[in-house]
């Protein structure tokens, strides 16, 4: 037993540490060339155009409200998801998982067909709302969503799976209804995965490029978001763009920090 | 008022609960059995967490649960407060707001809800703890809470799984006390269920026990020590037991031997002695008024309070209880024959079931 615990026995292997180390390398160094070719010095003239701020604020404003709608249905899916057992239940979680592994331009594509003007539901969206979705500021949340969602779903499902039920028997033998115990008692238990959901969703949203490119277009004023503007900006000037990855770089430390504790730490500690 | 009435069978997985048996209002009764005896299946079919396959649940007059009839009350109906194993208290809640969250669901206003877990706070001496989590509570707090909290939404029958087991030796001592002062003072029919034969002494008026499902003995506390049906049970209390035909005043046993009983009743028998009143002899005795002396090997040797539990193979193996003196004085240990012997009147015979 002491034997086999010694270092020379169960040490670090010499093959892995250099394949480690270039890995962490690689992806090291793209993000500190952003900060290193950063135009500090232009910065304040980039950020003094108005397009930035409003494709900031449209970036914003459109990630927020996906992220809302994302946790407004998101939850509930999750939970039927974790706890529903009807036949079909594994094809509505793959369902669920289509968006993470499609290529979210193609997500545009499959929107524009589904929601689009000509698209199955373009008739009736039409004559309810008055107007079609794509190249609309709908039309990009609806796009984010589609791809965010997802996120949310899957980490608060796993967090329904694994949840307490005794405390919410103990609460239906107290008179609780089911309403009841999911809002009061399930709910809470669950409260940092939907955080965690909400964060991940958040940042998944804000990053949307390829279905908004798609489904929104670029319009300036509208529809154009900060990784769209970054893709105007990089055509025209690419010596600004790092520039303009800055508040995407700040919020994906921000969720990283956020998440710390659910992500900086090894899985089985 | 609401006595409590369980005859059916319920299913989980492979096993089945076979089990009629009443509680009636005030009495504290302990089902007691070994693990995977069905003790928590029937806490659950009495709380509705699980259904009956056929039979009755009835509180009071009002029937809970009747699959002939197509009726199944859902445990928030049922009025039957549980107190479980792991307490199962809201992590996110104050202790003040799990013992009020019973009242709340009920539609009390929240002001009224926790006036009245207030009181019940009081009641079992848990004021202080009105503001904590409850992960800042011991042991024996948790348990204390999670009594309050059944007993506050105001059950008409009461269920406790196993109530002193996750609670260390000495917390134990001071609950049991308290506990059973509780359990008197609620007037509806109280179901226990335990593993523990001290539990269920202590804390109960009736006990019955439950073997692979079935119930395999009622009776009082002093019934079920004084004269076990089951090995199980003649373990639990403590006795050796001993099955056979009685002929006159002795006892053939089945697996060979005699013993001699004061007041044997006729045909099949059960004789049950207690480990204290049989006594160890490195030699035979002779001139002895004990009408019981037979011969065992020692094969083991365990303390047990301020005794020395010998176990013993042979004919008919015993456990007896001795003083550590004795074990010194004799040089007794594992593999040395020894000669038992016990007095007709320390045997106790009785029908076997």
């Amino acid at each position: 037993m002491t034997a086999t615990r010694r270092r020379g026995g169960l040490g670090t292997p010499a093959l892995v540490v250099p394949f480690g180390a270039v890995g962490l390398l690689f992806l090291l160094l793209p993000t500190a060339a952003l900060l290193i070719r950063t135009p500090w010095g232009s910065l304040g003239a980039i950020y003094r155009d108005e397009h930035v701020w409003t494709a900031l604020r449209i970036s914003l404003t459109s990630s927020l409200e996906a992220t809302a709608a994302s946790l407004l249905f998101g939850v509930p899916l999750a939970w039927m998801l974790a706890r529903m057992q009807v036949p079909g239940i594994g094809v509505a979680r793959a369902v669920v998982t289509i968006p993470l592994v499609l290529p979210p331009v193609i997500g545009g594509v499959a929107l524009f067909n589904g929601l689009g003007l000509r698209g199955i539901l373009g008739g009736p969206i039409h004559t309810v709302l008055g107007r079609d979705l794509p190249f609309s500021f709908p039309g990009i949340v609806l796009a984010q969503i589609f791809v965010a969602m997802p996120f949310v779903v899957i980490t608060v499902e796993g967090a329904f799976r694994i949840a307490d039920r005794g405390v919410e028997e103990a609460a239906a033998t107290l008179g609780a209804s089911r309403s009841r115990i999911f809002l009061t008692v399930t709910l809470p238990l669950v409260f940092p995965a939907i955080v965690a959901g909400a964060m991940l969703c958040w940042a998944r949203a804000l990053g949307e490029f390829g279905a908004t490119l798609l489904f929104g277009g670029n319009v300036t004023g509208s529809t154009q978001t900060l990784p769209t503007l970054v893709l105007s900006v990089f055509q025209r000037d690419p010596a600004q763009a790092p520039a303009l990855a800055l508040p995407l770089m700040a919020v994906a430390v921000l969720v990283l920090l956020a998440l710390r504790d659910k992500w900086l730490r090894p899985v089985a500690s | 008022m609401t006595a409590l009435a369980v005859d059916g069978t319920a299913r989980v997985g492979g096993f089945e609960l076979a089990v009629a048996f009443e509680a009636a209002p005030g009495e504290v009764v302990a089902v007691l059995g070994p693990n995977g005896a069905g003790k928590s299946t029937l806490l659950r079919v009495v709380a509705g967490l699980l259904g009956v396959h056929a039979g009755v649940v009835r509180l009071g007059e009002q029937v809970l649960d009747d699959p002939a009839r197509g009726r199944f009350v859902a445990p928030q109906q049922r009025r039957v407060g549980v107190v479980f194993q792991d307490h199962r208290l809201f992590p996110h809640l104050r202790v003040l707001d799990n013992v009020a969250f019973g009242l709340r669901a009920r539609g009390i206003s929240s002001r009224e809800s926790r006036a009245v877990a207030r009181s019940w706070l009081t009641r079992l001496g848990l004021t202080d703890l009105a503001e904590r989590r409850p992960a800042q509570l011991s042991g024996g707090q948790a348990q204390r809470v999670a009594l309050a909290r059944a007993l506050a939404s105001g059950p008409n029958a009461l269920l406790l799984d196993e109530p002193l087991a996750a609670l260390d030796v000495q917390t134990r001592a001071e609950v049991q006390g308290e506990l059973r002062e509780h359990l008197r003072a609620f007037a509806g029919p109280t179901v226990l269920v335990t593993h523990d034969p001290i539990e269920a002494l202590l804390l109960s008026h009736r006990i019955v026990v439950l073997e692979r499902g079935h119930v395999v003995q009622t009776g009082s506390p002093a019934q079920i020590t004084t004269r076990p049906l089951t090995p199980y049970v003649a373990r639990l209390v403590g006795m050796n037991l001993y099955i056979g035909a009685a002929e006159g005043d002795s006892v053939r046993i089945d697996g060979g031997g005699t013993i001699v009983a004061a007041d044997a009743p006729t045909g099949r028998v059960l004789a049950a002695v207690r480990p204290s009143a049989i006594t160890v002899h490195t030699e035979a005795p002779h001139g002895s008024s004990a009408r019981n002396i037979w011969p065992v090997t020692i094969t083991s040797l365990a303390p047990l309070g301020d005794r020395i539990r010998v176990n013993t193979s042979g004919e008919l193996a015993a456990t007896v209880d001795v003083t550590a003196a004795a074990v010194a004085d004799l040089e007794l240990t594992p593999g040395r024959p020894v000669w038992l012997s016990a007095k007709a009147t320390d045997v106790s015979a009785y029908p076997a079931p």
